[in-house]
């Protein structure tokens, strides 16, 4: 019930109209017969928190969509995350060139319940595909990606002692599936290496009095139930910049369906540990993707 | 103060449990697989199902004007034979796969990715549509994902 009060009490956040939009034409646009990529269904993963296709909280080395060779690819995405005391709001868009180039844009905003107020940041990414393929690859998919991202309001992050309101994260991430590799089922792996700055993942802002760069691996299992279905477990390592507000790794365990190439909702239990000084923040996840 | 480090280490143990669990299963339908005396062969259903499988294949090529193309001058019988007994070979059958090889059979052709998985879908609707279980579905286009190397090796 908490739930539910928490995910849909009323907001004056301009994003929050935003989101509903955003929404509404992901579902118009899926209802749509249209254009489909031919890269097999759920092989553009789903849209992680930072825009680019992945997980929930890490981005995998899949491009988004399911466009191949000489084809484009486009994505939507809505997402909600609910924690104790903290709500995050994240729309974004991305699109695929050929399966070789995917740039993305997304906005997070921040709903700071406890603490009042709230959080926002830009973040402008792009990935490119090195090698390789997630499915006929013996070495799987291997691509670089970075993430730009700015605050659109630095007070309290600068107040909290971060260096910088905006920052850059460069990542290294390869994933492959393993055919019938569990009861017949196939098995996803993803692992990222980030380099980043980000105190987290950025909405604190960037570097603080405890360090400033650093290298943090993410990683990720899931299990194909069914071809368009997938559950899993994410967890994804963050740096420790800031000695007034104590960060952890952040953990999660998801469930994706893929309704078809256009839509999949993304399911998810988040333990994302200490927050801005507010201990073990625990919660759930909801993201919806439309793709073309 | 000790509350946070506690809780950073149930979170990790809560880490490490689940990652060993996924190992441990891993490991367990692996041993498990090795043991098993069926082949892949018989779980997709024999001959018969196999040659239904190329046969169902052959409809949803030939209602694909992308993929159809590739076949204008392909002698179709004798096609449809030579992918039967290459399913058959792959799956530990009793057939002896003696086609030309990947790369050989689809030189200069000009696929590209698009049509390879195209293929793909259209051969993992064949099998689901002639009732093959979603292991030895999986574990079939396990074997023949490989190929993709060689396939694209001359285009």
């Amino acid at each position: 019930m908490m739930l539910f009060q928490s995910m849909f009490s009323p907001s004056s956040s301009p994003f929050r109209h935003f989101f509903f939009s955003c929404l509404a034409v992901c579902l118009a646009l899926a209802a749509m017969p249209s254009y489909a990529g031919s890269r097999i269904v759920s092989t553009g993963g789903v849209s992680a928190i930072e825009g680019a296709a992945g997980g929930g909280l890490s981005p995998w080395a899949v491009l988004a969509s399911t466009a191949s060779e000489q084809e484009i690819g486009v994505t939507a995405a809505a997402t909600h995350a609910w924690v104790d005391d903290y709500r995050l709001t994240v729309t974004g868009a991305s699109l695929n060139v050929y399966d070789r180039i995917e740039v993305s844009v997304a906005r997070q905003t921040l709903d700071l319940d406890t603490l009042g107020g709230e959080l926002g940041q830009d973040i402008y990414g792009a990935k490119v595909r090195l090698l390789g393929d997630v499915l006929y690859h013996p070495w799987g998919i291997w691509s670089v990606g970075m993430q730009h991202k700015r605050l659109v309001d630095g007070t309290i992050p600068t107040a909290l002692g971060a260096d910088k309101t905006s920052g850059t994260d460069m990542y290294l991430s390869a994933s492959k599936l393993l055919f019938s590799a569990v009861a017949g089922r196939n098995v996803l792996f993803n692992a990222t290496l980030r380099n980043t700055n980000a105190n987290q993942g950025g909405l604190l802002g960037f570097g603080g009095d405890q360090s400033s760069r650093s290298w943090m691996a993410e990683g990720s299992v899931g299990v194909f139930i069914t071809p368009q279905w997938v559950v899993g477990a994410e967890y994804r390592q963050k740096p420790d910049n800031l000695s007034v507000a104590k960060e952890d790794d952040w953990q999660s365990l998801y469930s994706a369906y893929f309704f078809n190439k256009h839509l999949s909702l993304t399911g998810a239990w988040l333990n994302l540990g200490d927050i801005a000084g507010l201990p073990s923040q625990r919660g759930g996840y909801l993201s919806l993707q439309a793709a073309f | 103060m000790s509350f946070p480090h506690k809780c950073k280490r149930t979170h990790r143990g809560l880490i490490t449990v689940t990652f060993a669990t996924i190992a441990i299963t891993l490991a367990g339908c692996t041993h498990q697989s090795a043991t098993q005396s069926t082949t892949l062969y018989e779980r997709l259903g024999g001959q018969g199902t196999i040659d239904t499988v190329v046969e169902n294949l052959l409809y949803r090529i030939a209602d694909d004007p992308e993929v159809v193309v590739f076949f204008a001058n392909t002698n179709i019988d004798l096609f449809a034979e030579s992918l039967a007994s290459q399913l058959c070979d792959v799956s530990d059958g009793p057939c002896h796969y003696e086609g030309p090889p990947m790369d050989r059979a689809h030189q200069h052709m000009g696929l590209t990715d698009a049509h390879f998985n195209r293929l793909v879908e259209h051969l993992d609707a064949a099998m689901q549509a002639e009732g093959i279980a979603l292991g030895a579905r999986n574990e079939l286009l396990g074997r023949l994902a490989p190929m993709y190397t060689d396939v694209m090796r001359l285009q």
